[in-house]
């Protein structure tokens, strides 16, 4: 799965997560996750990762967004779509070697 | 309870998981069962995996496995757990670790992946097994209280984590019920310990069903991150 598809997936799953919430606004790639900045609470954060997780489950990836190495790292994966894309495009990339 | 509901028990090839699981099939749920060893329990709404519940990267397979089949998840009973008499001088590490990986974390993890599929269909039941052994502080079984006690925490804060999706998650505390958990304890040993109940005897097989029922029940919808002990036990 390429990089293009997966920022797709994700996109679209905060997008509805914003829809069902009636959060204004839309996600694109630069769009911050979490802090101050974010229109997302905890709760909805969790929620998405959810989501996420399940949609890429579906499609025969069984990765998962809380590895250790997610919660290790320096700085978040979680900040903005772009650096939860890559995260997951590597999660995929190591999944299937 | 509707029939079509799934159930997803662990620990099912004997034991209180193997009544478990023909109990609820003979109230026509699907069944989901899983322990180490194969089951002989053959039915056309049984389903056996063969797993360790502490095997994570078996367990996330496992449950993506059952939410591509069924879509859903409506109960989970966390029922594999094993035991280990022995004074704590004597007792190895390893003995130790094994009790925790299986009761602990088997049963955080089967929360974890379960609990993620319930969420996404806003509803759901957990129920989590403790033991009469920690609130009676049993001596010999430093190891397995303990794991049992960190069940009981596990259960009242997950209850709170999980409320905002509509899932309930509480515990039974179970008795001496006769398996081979217990087959192995002394005589004597074992009067002791039913002579510290409130109400002296064995725990059965129905008894463990009757609070289940309850937790699982449409109307049970209120209770979550209780702790129910058999045998008048607190
Ligand atoms: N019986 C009692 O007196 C009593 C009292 C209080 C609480 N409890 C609790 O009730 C629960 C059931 O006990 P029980 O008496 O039915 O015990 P049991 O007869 O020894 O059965 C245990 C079941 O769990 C499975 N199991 C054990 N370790 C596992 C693992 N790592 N992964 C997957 N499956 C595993 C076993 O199958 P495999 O060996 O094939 O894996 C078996 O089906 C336990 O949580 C226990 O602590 C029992």
């Amino acid at each position: 799965m390429d990089g293009k598809k997966i920022e797709e997936i994700v996109i679209t799953a905060f997008n509805e997560y914003f829809e069902t919430q009636d959060i204004q606004g839309k996600v694109d790639a630069d769009t911050v996750l979490f802090g101050e900045e974010s229109a997302l609470d905890s709760m909805g954060l969790v929620n998405v990762v959810i989501d996420i997780e399940s949609f890429f489950h579906a499609e025969g990836y069984n990765i998962s967004l809380t590895s250790e190495r997610a919660m290790s790292r320096k700085s978040s994966p979680f900040r903005t779509v772009s650096t939860l894309v890559d995260f997951i495009a590597e999660l995929i990339d190591e999944a299937s070697k | 309870m509707d029939t079509n509901k799934i159930i997803l028990i662990t620990g099912t090839r004997k034991g209180i998981g193997r009544y478990l699981s023909e109990y609820y099939l003979e109230k026509g749920l699907v069944v989901i069962g899983c322990s180490r060893g194969e089951s002989d329990l053959a039915h056309p709404r049984y389903e056996h995996f063969c797993i360790d519940v502490a095997d994570e990267k078996r367990v996330v397979e496992m449950i993506a496995a059952v939410r591509k089949r069924h879509g859903r998840i409506d109960y989970l009973l966390n029922n594999a757990g094993i035991a280990a008499m022995n004074h704590s001088l004597l007792t190895p590490l390893s003995v130790v670790e094994r009790i925790f990986r299986t009761n602990v974390f088997g049963t955080f993890l089967f929360c974890r992946e379960v609990g993620k599929v319930m969420a996404k269909s806003k509803a759901g039941r957990i129920v989590n097994f403790a033991t009469v052994a920690t609130p009676l502080k049993l001596e010999g079984e430093s190891a397995y209280a303990a794991s049992k006690a960190a069940i009981v925490s596990l259960t009242q804060v997950l209850a709170r984590e999980f409320a905002p999706f509509h899932i309930t998650v509480n515990a039974l505390g179970p008795t001496p019920v006769y398996t081979d958990l217990v087959r192995n304890v002394p005589k004597e040993k074992m009067e002791r310990l039913l002579q510290m109940q409130t109400i002296r005897r064995f725990g059965t097989f129905e008894d463990i069903s009757n609070v289940l029922d309850f937790f699982l029940q449409d109307g049970s919808r209120f209770i979550t991150g209780q702790v129910i002990y058999l045998g008048g036990v607190s």
